[in-house]
């Protein structure tokens, strides 16, 4: 018998900008349009510098967050200072929103634990990048039932890719958060690929929002590449969490433009037909589309943002290079608050042979 | 010259393949244009320019495999070597100008030569003993494990000889095992035989008796010695090991409790493990367990030997030919059938005086007339 449950499907702005249905009151506010269209593109040309950044060797592996511009920072501006974001290692966009420097973004990237110890006052207890995959939104359990027992009105929001939710973790954590009505938000980036496994091959479920269902929370799909639809609706879910609703779990139906990270090449296992039909829905040229469309936005404009955004980016790449070598035990500081014994013993073994490397590290 | 070196481009890749150059000695790049394009174990990577400049060289044509940390290009003007792994690597010392051929050996330091490469304890021993590096290697097992497999395949020297098989292959492997655990010692001595009746000359049967005999008046060369827990088993039977010459290689099939047979029994049983050997019908189990052994080179040629001792046994006799010798006998020169006698003992288990008490009683047996 085949399940069909109706899973809403929220969308503002079709792939050509036009409105498809009455739009949101919130949008008669240019500023925030502009923001939005300012900060996306910020995230593709930064995003482009970090991949530029690995092949030449300065930075490590870094997962390209290429179409899924609208996501990250839709959740990142729908979410309050007082609220914690408990990310994966998809959400450049998100940190950025939140307000992580660049710097810092590229620092971790680079293999340094400073780049998770940024000091931008609207994401202070924001979560480092989680690459396990989903254990993060058990943390986010955790943050969320920490804000309960302290009765403080926040939201835990955990993101995820559409592979995460096959895990044991991303369920488990469902099930927990539905039952303890906790605080949290689950964001699925569905973006279509879980490195080479297609969504078709990742769940039979028909929409992974049903997955929600189970655990007797809403769930709820949006067009991802629509930042207006996925502001929305992110942003009455973390409401609904801080109002003591409980949890939701919204699925962003977005696609992956580029590879999984740089270590990867999507073109082995993905049609490359299907690559360039993905492109048509990506999100920055829709809503550009919409801005033209409602006078807010012009060439000139455009070529001056690009300018400015160059030199953010270049300025933010000057200053991660300049950084001070870190530590060779920086490893060990941010796991522990008291470091055990054992640890303690493998951190000083670990000192010894970085200071005998010492000379080719240093010279 | 300032160079640009290939960094890694995936997650511990070592090596990768110029596809296509897409830039030129004598072009003008901007900072993150396109390069080249190389291929790594896991994908096809577009390497940009990590700066502005001109280029002066570019290394390698398409299908060169490049390793990380090798130069790229390398751009006009001073200036120093710019990073190529992540974090902190140091730079190459020198400013060489490398000649096109050469750039491929030798990398720049980096960290990676610090970390221990994950190598099979008996693949290390292999490539050491066939001058492999193991640097090279590429790993087939668990986490970029260094196999046995690897290191095989990987010895450019393969052998041009004929492979040992079998009986051969399993002799080198037995001698050297010994000859790298025992510390032989040797030491000779004639044995008389005119007290013999001249036509009963059958030295197998009196050498076996001999031995027990020798075993019975010094038991300590009839012992088992374990030389990595440093411990002596003494042994309440003699089993003697009897070398025998085949064709195909050694065998010493075991001739049971030899102290307790009369010469009849011997001969029976001597004739049967000989017969045994040579149709190769002998069970595994007749093979093992000898406490000494006999090598009665003898009935071929050659006089005195050292032979190699087993583990855990502890001694080895050798018997060479039978020869008329003049020797001085109650004052005069006689002529004597004399048989050389060499006993080597494993010096960690065996004394120099129980080796000498040994050897006497053996050769005072075998010179007796019955």
């Amino acid at each position: 018998m085949p399940l069909s449950v109706p899973i809403s499907y929220t969308r503002y702005l079709d792939d050509h900008g036009q409105p498809s249905g009455e739009l949101p009151g919130w949008v008669d506010d240019p500023q925030l349009l502009l923001d939005f269209h300012r900060q996306m593109t910020l995230v593709r040309a930064f995003d482009q510098k970090c991949v530029a950044l690995q092949r030449t060797g300065q930075i490590g592996t870094y997962a390209s967050t290429l179409g899924q511009e609208a996501i990250g920072t839709a959740l990142g501006r729908a979410m309050t200072e007082a609220d914690v974001l408990i990310p994966y290692y998809r959400d450049t966009a998100t940190q950025l929103q939140r307000g992580v420097a660049m710097q810092d973004i590229l620092a971790y990237w680079g293999g340094d634990e400073r780049g998770s110890a940024w000091t931008a006052p609207g994401a202070l207890e924001d979560f480092p990048i989680c690459v396990p995959i989903a254990t993060q939104a058990c943390h986010a359990c955790g943050v969320a039932s920490a804000f309960r027992i302290r009765q403080q009105p926040r939201v835990a929001v955990t993101t995820c890719g559409d592979g995460a939710t096959s895990k044991g973790d991303f369920l488990e954590s469902l099930n927990l958060a539905g039952v303890w009505q906790l605080p949290v938000v689950f964001v699925v980036n569905n973006n279509q690929w879980a490195i080479s496994v297609p969504r078709s091959l990742q769940s039979a479920a028909p929409t992974l929002a049903h997955k929600a269902l189970a655990a007797g929370i809403p769930g709820e799909q949006v067009d991802g590449n629509d930042v207006l639809a996925v502001y929305d609706r992110i942003s009455i879910a973390i409401e609904r969490a801080r109002a003591g609703k409980g949890p939701t779990l919204v699925e962003c139906v977005t696609y992956r433009l580029g590879d999984h990270t740089t270590s990867d090449d999507a073109s082995r296992y993905r049609d490359a037909d299907e690559l360039s039909e993905a492109w048509k829905h990506e999100p920055i040229g829709r809503l550009q589309r919409f801005l033209h469309g409602q006078g807010l936005w012009d060439e000139e404009k455009e070529q001056q943002l690009q300018r400015d955004l160059g030199e953010r980016i270049n300025a933010a790449v000057e200053a991660f290079r300049s950084l001070p070598e870190a530590d060779p035990g920086a490893a060990f500081d941010h796991l522990f608050a008291e470091l055990p014994e054992r640890y303690r013993q493998q951190r000083d073994e670990l000192l010894i042979r970085a200071a005998a490397l010492g000379g080719s590290a240093h010279d | 010259m300032k160079q640009f070196k290939l960094p890694d481009l995936g997650e511990g890749l070592q090596e990768a393949e110029i596809v296509e150059w897409h830039v030129k000695a004598g072009d003008e790049v901007a900072v993150d244009q396109l390069l080249v394009s190389v291929e790594t174990a896991k994908a096809i990577v577009e390497v940009p320019s990590p700066q502005a400049g001109v280029i002066s060289r570019c290394f390698g044509a398409s299908g060169d495999l490049l390793h990380v940390g090798e130069p790229l290009v390398e751009f006009e003007g001073e200036g120093e070597d710019s990073g190529t792994v992540v974090g902190n690597l140091g730079h190459a010392s020198g400013t060489s100008d490398l000649a096109a051929d050469d750039f491929i050996i030798g990398a720049a330091p980096s960290s990676r030569d610090a970390r221990p490469l994950p190598v099979m304890p008996a693949a290390r021993e292999l490539a050491r003993r066939l001058g492999v590096e193991l640097g090279q290697l590429e790993g087939s097992g668990p986490g970029g494990l260094v196999t046995v497999a690897d290191v095989q395949a990987a010895d450019t020297q393969p052998t041009a000889g004929e492979a040992l098989r079998s009986v051969r292959r399993t002799m080198a492997k037995n001698m050297s095992r010994a000859h790298a655990e025992v510390v032989p010692v040797t030491i000779v001595e004639d044995a008389d035989l005119h007290q013999w009746d001249a036509g009963a000359r059958d030295p197998m049967v009196r050498l076996a008796r001999a031995i027990a005999r020798a075993c019975q008046a010094e038991p300590a060369l009839n012992v088992g010695f374990d030389g990595a827990r440093l411990s002596i088993t003494r042994h309440q039977h003699i089993d003697l090991g009897v070398a025998v010459d085949t064709p195909d290689g050694l065998f010493v099939p075991v001739l049971r409790d030899v102290g307790n047979r009369d010469a009849e029994d011997l001969r029976q049983g001597l004739a049967r493990l000989r017969a045994d050997v040579l149709n190769r019908s002998i069970p595994p189990r007749e093979l093992m367990g000898a406490t000494i052994t006999l090598s009665n080179y003898g009935t071929l040629f050659g006089r005195y030997a050292s032979p190699v001792i087993m583990p855990p046994q502890v001694a080895i006799i050798g018997a060479g030919v039978i020869r008329e010798q003049a020797v001085a006998h109650q004052g005069q020169v006689a002529v004597h059938p004399i048989l050389p006698v060499s006993l080597t003992v494993d010096h960690r288990a065996v004394t120099g005086g129980e080796a000498a008490r040994f050897l006497k009683a053996l050769v005072e047996d075998l010179q007796a007339a019955e």
